[in-house]
């Protein structure tokens, strides 16, 4: 009985041994990877931030303007520029081919076109229309 | 009675404490492999600090990052030949040659530096050599994408990646103290950065003028948008050319600032209740004061009621109305807004006030309108913010902050709703005129100061001129000051350089395109598209 014991304390140590062997080759090999993978991730990092910062570059006020420029366009005028706070409601639009009233900017009131109005005071009523 | 174990016990005693001491072993190591080594951090990730945080503006978009590079290395001990070694280094990397050879030829030293912040096209150029004994060291640059858009502000770091200027500088703590990927966020809008250094360096172009700079500024939160000096420099390279410079005008420079200063000195006399808008002054071809007398910078009516002194910026009436507050009373006035103390901010440029020493009734009536006085730009706007805030002190940030700062009421709420009819009155009816937008509803003063020579006299047609706007006036939410240096008059204004000609239409320009992107609503009446509105 003791001797069945014995081989069985020493079969099990091996076993231990040799499972101990086996998690330490898997711990080295999984730290490997991780390093690895920790440096690609470095690296995509430093690329992101590389592309971010280019981004940054050619998405800039500056070069923005020098592409509508070159394409002939020019800066918006203020008055043509409004809020959505400012845009009336639904039921103040007015439905037929009247003109625009009090708008920052307008068309002209020929067109044929449901147009924003920002007071009751009809734009042919104001001086200078 | 106990009995003697026999060999064979004794033996399995002895095996049952080495299976258990090594069951012991086993469990340590299990322990220490699963627990202790198993919290997902390596080595790696701790050494892949960014050095510097990354400066952005208040909507995000980046103004300043650290790239990674290389810095370059060689061995030169192991070169066959150290000086086409050197030759061809230098050829690369632009180096200079000599310091190359030199260092390659003395033996003291095992490493010597080749070049810093490698391009990638460089290092592929030097990688071409084939040269033995090469190492690359990575390494980070800092890099601003917007380039010259904001480098005064912004500043500069060393190649050891420290803050050597601008708020690189003033703001080292917060970069370096930042979380890792957590950027620093600055109170700068680019948008209106942008905007305000394009349309100066235009301005300054079509007037020839030697410097030029404008500072955009929240009054209630004291946050400055947009900054702008210009001559300006490329953060990205690393020495300066032409007439580059890294000095920030609005911050490091202090000017005799002329008659934007009279906003201060009307503002004194409404404190004091010393004057009504509708009083009539004698102006006429001088003012006498002692031995001195006072003259105008154009011609001016025999008498002209307060309020068009201003809107006409009469230098004659301006002084008589602080001759009535006095000397003591203006330079405690100027003192309580902080014009005669150096302005704290986040950026390390600041330089003291001058103000004379002897403040008599001659420098009462030139600090009245703006000379003899010198101040920054920058501590100009933090004081003329109080007069159109509602009277409260305000100290600028380059620091985004939602709160309203404005702190202790250093002129009365009624003051400044004068002050901003006022203001605004220059703008209708005075030499502000060019600076109307429609819609805005803007409120501002001329200043078109006489330039000190390098003997202590004023150098003869030279100006200085500048433009304080606040808009909409009527509860003014932004300032705006342009200044220009020595701007020269051209056709286009009939040969005149004055502040309404050459500063006033720039702040005009400025605020008709930023006001949309701040929300400004604009109250204009109805134009006609068509026929190209205004």
């Amino acid at each position: 009985m003791i001797r069945v014991l014995n081989f069985f304390c020493v079969a099990l140590m091996g076993l231990s041994i040799l499972a101990l062997y086996h998690v330490s080759e898997r711990t080295r090999v999984t730290q490997m990877n991780l390093t690895k993978v920790n440096h690609e991730i470095h690296a995509a990092r430093g690329s992101i931030g590389v592309l971010q910062a280019e981004w940054a570059r050619v998405a800039g006020p500056g070069r923005v303007q020098e592409l509508a420029q070159r394409q002939g366009m020019s800066d918006t005028t203020s008055a043509q520029l409004s809020s959505f706070d400012l845009l009336p409601r639904r039921g103040d639009a007015p439905l037929n081919n009247s003109p625009v009233r009090n708008a920052s900017a307008v068309v002209p009131s020929s067109q044929a076109m449901i147009h924003p109005t920002l007071s009751p005071q009809p734009i042919s009523d104001q001086a200078g229309f | 009675m106990r009995e003697i174990p026999g060999v064979f016990q004794r033996r399995i005693i002895i095996g049952a404490v080495i299976c258990v001491a090594a069951f012991t072993l086993v469990g340590i190591r299990l322990v220490d492999v699963s627990l202790m080594r198993g919290n997902g951090r390596s080595g790696l990730e701790g050494r892949a600090v960014v050095a510097r945080a990354d400066l952005v503006d208040r909507n995000g978009e980046l103004l300043a990052r650290d790239l990674p590079v290389k810095d370059l290395y060689a061995r030169p001990h192991v070169f066959w030949d150290k000086n086409e070694a050197a030759h061809d280094l230098a050829a690369a990397t632009g180096t200079n040659e000599g310091r190359l050879r030199a260092g390659f030829l003395n033996t003291k030293h095992p490493y010597v530096l080749i070049a810093r912040q490698m391009t990638p096209a460089m290092e592929s150029k030097v990688m071409r050599l084939g040269l033995p004994g090469l190492e690359f060291e990575p390494s980070v640059k800092r890099y601003y994408p917007d380039g010259r858009n904001a480098a005064q502000l912004l500043g500069a770091t060393d190649p050891d990646n420290n803050g050597v200027s601008g708020l690189e500088m003033g703001l080292q703590d917060h970069i370096r103290a930042a979380e890792d990927g957590t950027p620093v966020t600055t109170s700068i809008d680019m948008r209106v950065q942008f905007i305000l250094a394009h349309e100066i360096a235009a301005q300054r172009v079509t007037f020839g003028a030697h410097a030029a700079g404008g500072i955009v500024m929240d009054v209630r939160t004291g946050e400055v948008l947009a900054m702008a000096s210009l001559p300006d420099f490329d953060p990205n390279a690393r020495s300066l050319s032409g007439e580059d410079t890294m000095h920030n005008i609005m911050s490091q420079d202090v000017y005799e600032l002329g008659s934007v200063f009279k906003i201060f000195t009307f503002a004194l006399a409404f404190e004091d209740h010393s004057m009504n808008l509708d009083e009539v002054f004698q102006i006429g071809q001088g003012y006498k004061i002692g031995k001195y007398t006072i003259h105008e910078a154009e011609h001016m009516p025999a008498t002209l009621a307060a309020r068009d002194i201003l809107a006409q910026s009469s230098n004659i009436g301006t002084s008589q109305i602080a001759l009535r507050s006095g000397g003591v009373r203006q330079k405690q006035f100027l003192s309580r807004l902080g014009l005669l103390s150096p302005i704290q901010t986040e950026l390390p440029e600041h330089r003291q006030p001058l103000f004379p020493s002897n403040w008599g009734a001659i420098e009462t009536a030139t600090v009245a309108f703006g000379q003899g006085i010198s101040v920054s730009p920058l501590r100009f706007v933090a004081s003329a913010a109080t007069i159109v805030n509602g009277g409260r002190e305000i100290t600028p940030t380059f620091i985004k902050t939602d709160a309203d700062r404005r702190g202790a009421q250093l002129i009365k709420p009624e003051t400044s709703q004068k002050m901003r009819d006022l203001l605004r009155y220059v703008v209708t009816n005075g030499t502000g005129k060019n600076a109307n937008v429609e819609g805005y509803d803007v409120g501002g003063k001329t200043g078109s100061a006489q330039v000190p020579g390098e003997h202590g006299h004023y150098i003869p047609h030279a100006l200085r001129t500048s433009f304080f706007a606040a808009f909409p006036i009527e509860n003014p939410r932004y300032i705006i000051f342009v200044l220009m240096d020595q701007p020269h008059g051209i056709k286009a204004t009939g040969g005149f350089a004055l502040a309404g000609y050459t500063a006033a239409p720039l702040a005009a320009r400025v605020i008709s395109r930023i006001a949309p992107l701040l929300g400004v609503p604009n109250i204009a009446p109805p134009t006609r598209v068509a026929d190209g509105n205004s």
